[in-house]
């Protein structure tokens, strides 16, 4: 009994803080990268001058940007298929919000220990990424269609690596149950398996969040704002907020599945936060320091690293499961 | 790889400086504007003094931002900043020198009749002594007489100068209408060809 | 101030609109976007899609050809939105416009067709000149609210 209302209590707390987080990783993608182009970025502490007119703190920038949205006009097309076009945003925002539930975060398990929790929080993840190609699609904009036709491309080949690096993990692991494979025991053979297959989940986090070199999707100045050109006002809104969800997600799946005890009890909460800081860190680096790539560059360059490292982590984890 | 390596090393050597200068707040002073070079050619700027209303700049200004018109006997000299492009055209032409590029710039205003769009001098017209008609600033006639007593040669001046100062106050058409009764030297320009 | 009043001051999102013009006033507003200027720092973006914008931002004088386009991009920013004109050409047609012998090519300012809340004038205006317009615009962004 007291499990269960701790669980329903800590899901409740995992929405506003997950958001939180999310909004925190995404200021931080912005000012690093800023920073690594000698700018100041979102200010932390505004001019003292300024302070009355533009507030103190831009911390949470992205969620003003958020709620900014949500007091706007919503225009929507008349030539959109307009029940998908409406719908396609929320059912995004409800994906990613339903996946961070299968996430342990440090001194909440969540529902990360039913049983095929891995699975099922991959399928949410990709259930929410499916819906921001769907809306686009039905918007009846060319650059749109453009734009979900290269996330297309790009999600099938980063969602093959992002399949292979949590299978590697769950065969070698012998668990689909993310809190068993969030608190298993290091040993050698298992770091070794953690830099490639981590290494991969890396590669198809890059290609979900549409990180530099794969942000062909949402190119600017090539097709417009890709698929979010027709969006607006609130829908546009509820796209960003479900990536910063995402973007929590995909950060938190990554911590639990490849730095083992950190999501767990509560006490690893401050190495918890760094290892996602630096997990930003890597990303903002990986995207200040690349050009956008063709979607036939990105492909070529999934196929040639996911393959052959999906291959090495799957020996790694046949061999873990069937010698040690 | 080797290429991403290096940009990280320079970004990363320069890492603690970022290169944004601070400008709408006043925090840093020093850092707050860009360069501003010696010629730049900002707002202009009209010395209300100086200013004799001579249209000189009117005619120079190839945006037409410069217009000048009478009404109730008061003359207005303005530049549109809207249509001004900045070109110091004005300046050079000016014979007074009352008008200079400052190297103002920061100038934004909500409305086209907003007072801050506009540089603007009023002069007052000198009414004709005979019709009451204003017809030309005080300083324009004074200046006039000024820079002829100046280059004038010295065999007409009294004659000229005695000829002014009995024409002074009178609009042209006047002028015309009862040139007679001014009696005025007729044969002073036959005098300035033969020397 | 509400929440949403202060969001909406801490994240207008800019769309550049260049309607015929020499490109002065474009690459003044790109120096402005750029590292040394960074408007960032205020939570101001460049945003590709005009659905996206808050503040529009014009220059150049508009050629008779592009009054559709014109009025359309004006159309499809959503309320609240602020027009800032930046330039001489965006404020007052600058030596292309002109009321007597009209132009066969060129309408002038953009004001003649869509409401422009902030002129920037200037041949070309300095960034910071253009960032001062900006945050004038803000200032009126602040006082409109949604049409619902």
């Amino acid at each position: 009994m007291v499990d269960l209302i701790y669980t329903v209590v800590s899901l409740i707390v995992i929405v506003p803080l997950a958001l939180f987080l999310g909004v925190v990783y995404s200021f931080l993608l912005r000012k690093l990268s800023a920073r690594f182009q000698w700018r100041v970025g979102p200010m932390l502490r505004m001019y003292g001058d300024l302070k009355p007119l533009l507030g103190t703190s831009r911390l949470l920038q992205p969620l003003y940007d958020i709620l900014k949205l949500y007091g706007k006009e919503t225009v929507v097309p008349d030539v959109s298929r307009r029940r998908l076009f409406v719908y396609s945003p929320y059912l995004s925002l409800i994906f990613a919000v339903a996946a961070i539930f299968f996430i342990p975060f440090p001194g909440m398990p969540l529902l990360s220990g039913v049983p095929y929790s891995l699975i099922i929080a991959s399928y949410l993840l990709i259930a929410s990424i499916l819906f921001t190609i769907l809306g686009p699609i039905a918007s009846g904009s060319p650059w749109a269609a453009i734009g979900a036709r290269r996330e297309v491309e790009l999600f099938l080949v980063s969602e093959l690596g992002f399949v292979l690096s949590i299978f590697a993990i769950a065969i070698a692991r012998q668990s689909l149950v993310i809190w068993e494979l969030s608190k298993g025991a290091q040993s050698v053979y298992l770091a070794l398996l953690t830099v490639t297959a981590g290494a991969l989940m890396f590669a198809a986090v890059l290609g979900k969040l549409h990180i530099k070199p794969f942000d062909m999707p949402e190119a600017e100045a090539e097709i417009v704002a890709g698929p979010y050109t027709e969006y607006s006002g609130k829908l546009l809104g509820t796209y960003y907020l479900s990536k910063a969800f995402l973007l929590y997600g995909l950060v938190a799946l990554f911590i639990s599945l490849f730095l083992p005890p950190l999501a767990t009890d509560v006490l690893w909460l401050p190495l918890y936060l760094i290892a996602a800081f630096v997990l930003v860190f890597l990303l903002t680096a990986v995207q200040v320091l690349n050009p956008r790539y063709r979607i036939r560059n990105a492909i070529n360059w999934y196929l040639k690293v996911v393959i052959p490292l999906g291959l090495l982590s799957f020996i790694i984890a046949l061999a873990i499961w069937l010698v040690v | 790889m080797s290429t991403e390596i290096k940009i990280l090393k320079q970004v990363l050597s320069k890492y603690s400086k970022p290169m944004t200068l601070t400008y709408p707040s006043t925090v840093a002073p020093e850092r707050r504007y860009s360069q501003i070079p010696e010629g730049l050619r900002g707002i202009p700027e009209r010395d209300n003094d100086k200013c004799i209303g001579c249209r000189a700049c009117y005619f120079v200004c190839s945006g037409r931002a410069t217009s000048i018109y009478d009404k109730d006997a008061k003359r207005t000299v303005e530049i549109f900043l809207f249509r001004c492009t900045f070109c110091a055209h004005c300046q050079e032409a000016c014979p007074e020198e009352a008008i200079k590029m400052t190297n103002k710039f920061e100038i934004a205003v909500p409305n086209r009749e907003d007072p801050a769009a506009r540089v603007i001098t009023e002069l007052d017209l000198l009414k004709c002594k005979n019709c009451g008609n204003p017809y030309v600033t005080r300083k324009l006639v004074d200046r006039t007489y000024e820079r002829l007593m100046e280059k004038i040669d010295t065999i007409v001046k009294e004659t000229v100068s005695n000829d002014y100062k009995k024409l002074d106050g009178y609009c042209p058409d006047c002028r015309r209408a009862y040139g007679v009764d001014f009696d005025t030297h007729t044969k002073k320009y036959v005098w300035l060809e033969g020397v | 101030m509400g929440i949403m009043d202060k969001a909406r001051i801490y994240s207008p999102w800019l769309y550049h609109l260049h309607c015929g013009g020499c490109n002065g006033c474009d690459i003044e507003t790109l120096a402005a976007l750029a590292p040394r200027f960074d408007v960032e720092r205020f939570g101001i973006q460049l945003v590709p899609s005009p659905r996206h914008a808050d503040i529009l931002l014009t220059t150049g004088c508009v050629p008779k050809q592009f009054i559709p386009m014109v009025k359309r991009v004006y159309e499809q920013v959503p309320e609240p939105k602020v027009v800032v004109a930046v330039g001489s050409c965006a404020c007052g047609g600058s030596l292309f416009y002109d009321d007597a012998p009209e132009n066969y090519a060129i309408l002038g300012h953009p004001d003649l067709l869509i409401p422009v809340d902030v002129y920037v004038p200037g041949c070309a205006p300095k960034p910071e000149a253009i960032i001062n317009g900006v945050v004038q615009g803000i200032l009126k962004l602040a006082e409109k609210r949604a049409k619902k």
